[in-house]
């Protein structure tokens, strides 16, 4: 292998780890990595020999515009679902193709673009003169691959990284609770478009040539085996899966030797047959690494047995009266939510309020709007008519995000939970939705003013752990709990971010006696601590147990409130739910 | 632009866009069942024709018109091939990493799964077939015999001064009736109606005693059978090659989402709509031949950034 052939397999890692950030961190099928490779190489010539632009400035233009790129695609990729991503990047990945050899006379064609190799750096300002020799090129390419990985790892550890990986767990759960789901799509996106443009640069320059089969979509394909061999989320994965694509042209090479086949055909066989072989042994692989490695969880097993379990707050369970901080004061207040998918008016002009330190349940008939009113509240789906105050200040125009930030926060009707987190982790990320931004540099420098932030939060995940009753196994993964701890582990989840107001939808769902009582035990407590909870729930012997007051909702309207006693017995209540009069009646 | 050209050009956009539509069509079947969105599609179009004419006529497809026999046994093994291919995606690429409720779209776990499946199945597909016939390009002949529906020259003239080969009409009546038919059976039929309870709710259909399983496949096999169709319209006019079948496809899922994803109708006259507004590009001094491919991808990537369920998509209710 001469220094030329290194050289180039290193600026190929280079776009491979650049994609890990999309693929393994952002978890996005990202299909188009070739088109930011091939805006970084193309970009980089036609900027420094066309236009004259010193060679290092070129490329970073280049860099920053193939960033950019890649910015615009999360932006316009931030409603899809995974699914839609992947069909969007292939799309543009063909786009790219299509248009450097539709137009010859500024690409090149298919020859592409020549360029003299060995480049020169020159600067005059520094009185210096470079000739990039491969063995420069080796040293700069393989200094930006050590960069990458090492931000990557040092990112995948620290709380972005949880974020990340609750982002790819669930996406919608992980939005709920106040993490950047879109903000954080689009700056992997394009960070992983940057570096892929660096790689692009960095070949074309090597070369001194660059041509649309090179950046062809099947590069694309190439680059996302390389990413999945590895691994989602591993930092060595893309290094593995490189050096298989490093050694794919030579048994191309012997494929189409023996076969008497094209080097072009017998590449795109092997890259299909590599794509199979990696679905087909990705699961297994995967699972006998992990099983090899030490988990995220085992020393804090240790770190959370250690940690002293504070006094029980408020176990007696029902006496909280008087000791509720602030009880009375309105922390929720809703007027007129109207709501219509299309032309099927789900809600229509409902009031709400809760107070601090009060459980609100909301019941009603299927289908009379108490998901949908929670959703609304939430800022899962954008308020169509009437407002929402959390503590006197509106909050309508916020997304979930800042919904969080204001104080509210809900659970899902169905377990939605991060499979392969743990525990503890679950109640981090709850606890990270009310971190503001910039922690993530604070975390890499470990300021004081972060050090205090984070033990903090660490003091009330650990002191939720030990009120719930989930303090016992904190490094099992959700997957291993029984049903009702998941249910109360989204709870915990949910009350992490030390909301004002916490909407529980259906929580007891499916839940025995005994995982009741702690269900019960666990909302008197969050209450007991000042928060409003407002509770969608079937139960009626669970509501009549914890709830302060009930809101009865029917077609959409609240037909009654009051006391749950008092309520239930009232005949208009009773025709809701058993179907009596048509207009009152579930929709 | 000179409105002889303009009318040309429209003509052969409709024929075009009919094209489009098949292959849109076949896209959204498989999308409708299983929220899968297949990379592969284009692939089972040039597939489906290359495997045809590999079995009736081996390595080097002749130019001269095939005789009857000979046309029928094309027509039947192109279409089959596009049914056997068609199915065996779904066996191989699909099927595996399907949730167990069958809804691809609810959590993204099995996503890399068959994104890699299905770009997989295409890569393979064209790959091996560039194998065997090692030519860039291949003529195709007719074995529908469309240019000779006027029983002469097979040259229309257009007013304004424009011509276009009578090939084109045949295409545009075969395409859209046949698109027509699809969208019919869908509406009216029994196995319709399943498919459509299937793709409405998968567990529930099941629940109701509707084989889901069997269902899927026949969207599949009915899926490739339109990859057929399309490829025997398409194949033709020559400018049908292996290394084309991808950005076929993805024209196809351009149709499929200029109009409502998951609607049939929409995807049918979407591939018009694409087939026409390509032509007129293509024809005009503004923009010219060299945009054919750009247009249409431009207009993908595009179009599923502004409204990725389809340019005339509605609110839906959210599965919560």
């Amino acid at each position: 292998m001469s220094a030329i052939d290194v050289a180039q397999a290193l600026w190929l890692l280079l776009a491979a780890l650049g994609l890990n950030i999309a693929v393994g961190l952002g978890g996005q099928p990202i299909l188009g990595q070739s088109a930011f490779v091939a805006l970084g190489g193309y970009g980089t010539v036609l900027l420094a020999d066309r236009a004259d632009l010193p060679l290092g400035v070129a490329a970073a233009v280049a860099v920053l515009g193939a960033g950019l790129l890649g910015w615009l695609v999360a932006v316009g990729s931030s409603r899809l679902r995974g699914a839609h991503v992947a069909l969007s990047t292939w799309a543009l990945a063909w786009l790219a193709f299509a248009v450097l050899t539709a137009f010859p006379g500024l690409y090149g064609g298919s020859q592409g673009l020549v360029r003299p190799s060995p480049a020169r750096l020159v600067s005059r300002f520094l009185g210096v003169e470079v000739v990039l020799t491969p063995l420069w090129h080796i040293v700069i390419a393989g200094t930006f691959c050590a960069a990458t990985m090492v931000a990557t790892r040092s990112i995948v550890r620290g709380p972005v990284g949880l974020d990340l990986a609750a982002l790819r767990a669930g996406p919608a759960a992980a939005e709920s609770l106040g993490i950047p789901g879109a903000a954080l799509r689009r700056s992997t996106l394009a960070a992983s478009a940057a570096v892929g443009a660096l790689s692009g640069a960095g070949t074309a320059v090597l070369l001194g040539l660059i041509a649309p089969a090179d950046v062809s979509p099947l590069l694309s394909v190439q680059l996302y085996v390389a990413v999945l061999i590895g691994g989602t989320a591993s930092v060595l994965g893309p290094l593995f899966g490189v050096a298989l694509l490093v050694a794919l042209p030579g048994i191309a090479d012997v494929v189409s030797g023996t076969a008497d086949i094209s080097v072009e055909r017998s590449r795109g066989v092997v890259t299909a047959a590599l794509l199979v072989v990696v679905l087909a042994l990705r699961d297994p692989v995967v699972r006998r690494l992990r099983a090899l490695l030490p988990r995220r969880g085992t020393a804090e097993d240790r770190a959370a047995s250690s940690v002293p379990s504070p006094a029980p707050e408020g176990d007696g369970g029902h006496e909280r009266a008087g000791s509720v901080q602030g009880e009375g004061r309105v922390v929720l207040q809703a007027r007129g939510l109207r709501h219509a998918y299309g032309d099927i008016v789900v809600l229509d002009g409902v009031d709400l309020d809760v107070c601090a330190g009060e459980v609100v349940a909301l019941v009603g008939p299927n289908g009379s709007g108490k998901t949908t009113t929670l959703r609304l509240l939430a800022g899962a789906t954008p308020v169509q008519g009437g407002s929402v105050l959390i503590e006197g200040r509106d909050v309508t125009g916020l997304d979930q995000r800042g919904r969080v930030l204001a104080g509210i926060v809900r659970t899902f009707q169905h377990t939605a939970l991060f499979p392969g987190l743990s525990v503890a982790d679950h109640v981090r990320v709850g606890a990270r939705g009310t971190e503001r931004g910039g922690v993530a540099w604070r975390a890499v420098l470990r300021t004081p003013s972060w050090r205090a932030a984070a033990a903090h939060s660490e003091a009330v995940v650990q002191s939720l752990l030990q009120r719930s009753g989930l303090a016992a196994r904190p490094a099992a993964t959700s997957e291993a709990l029984v049903h009702g701890d998941q249910r109360l582990l989204q709870v915990v989840r949910a009350a992490a971010s030390s909301p004002r107001v916490v909407m529980l939808d259906e929580p007891a769902a499916g839940m025995s006696q005994e995982e009741l009582g702690r269900l019960r035990d666990l909302v008197l407590d969050l209450a007991g601590n000042g928060a409003g909870v407002l509770l969608v729930e079937h139960d009626m012997r669970f509501v009549a147990a914890v709830a302060d007051r009930m809101t009865v909702l029917a077609g959409g309207r609240v037909i009654a409130t009051g006391r749950p006693a008092d309520v239930r017995t009232r005949p208009e209540v009773r025709a809701a739910y058993l179907g009596g009069s048509a207009q009152e009646g579930s929709s | 632009m000179d409105p002889g050209i303009a009318l040309q050009a429209v003509v052969s956009g409709l024929a075009q866009g009919a094209v489009y539509g098949l292959v849109g069509l076949g896209f959204t079947l498989v999308y409708r069942l299983t929220r899968v969105l297949s990379l592969a599609h284009g692939d089972l179009v040039v597939g489906a024709v290359f495997i045809g004419l590999l079995l009736t006529v081996g390595t080097t497809p002749v130019v001269a018109t095939p005789s009857v026999p000979l046309a029928i046994a094309q027509v039947l093994a192109v279409l089959a091939a596009g049914v056997a291919v068609s199915v065996g995606l779904y066996v191989v690429a699909v099927r595996p990493f399907l949730p167990r409720d069958g809804s691809a779209g609810r959590g993204s776990v099995g996503v890399p799964g068959w994104v890699g499946g299905t770009l997989a199945v295409g890569l393979l597909l064209r790959e091996s077939l560039g194998v065997v016939l090692t030519r860039e390009t291949y003529a195709v002949a007719d074995p529908l015999r469309l240019d000779r529906l006027d029983g002469g020259d097979g040259i229309v003239a257009l007013p304004g001064g424009g011509t276009v080969g009578v090939r084109l009409f045949g295409v545009l009546v075969l395409g859209l009736a046949l698109g027509i038919a699809v969208d019919r059976l869908v509406v009216a039929s029994r196995v319709g109606t399943a498919i459509r309870a299937v793709s409405e709710d998968r567990e529930t259909a099941s629940l109701m005693g509707i084989p889901t399983e069997r269902v899927v496949i026949i969207a599949f096999a009915l899926s490739g059978l339109l990859a057929g169709a399309a490829g025997i319209l398409a194949a033709p006019g020559g400018r049908l090659t292996l290394a084309g079948g991808v950005v076929l496809g993805l024209k196809g899922t351009a149709a499929a989402l200029l109009g409502r994803l998951g609607s049939l109708r929409g995807a049918l006259g979407g591939g018009l709509v694409l087939g026409v507004f390509e032509a007129l590009a293509v024809a005009s001094e503004l923009f010219g031949p060299a945009y054919a491919d750009v247009f249409a991808l431009a207009v993908l990537v595009g179009v599923l950034a502004l409204r990725p369920e389809g340019l005339r998509a509605q609110a839906q209710v959210p599965a919560e």
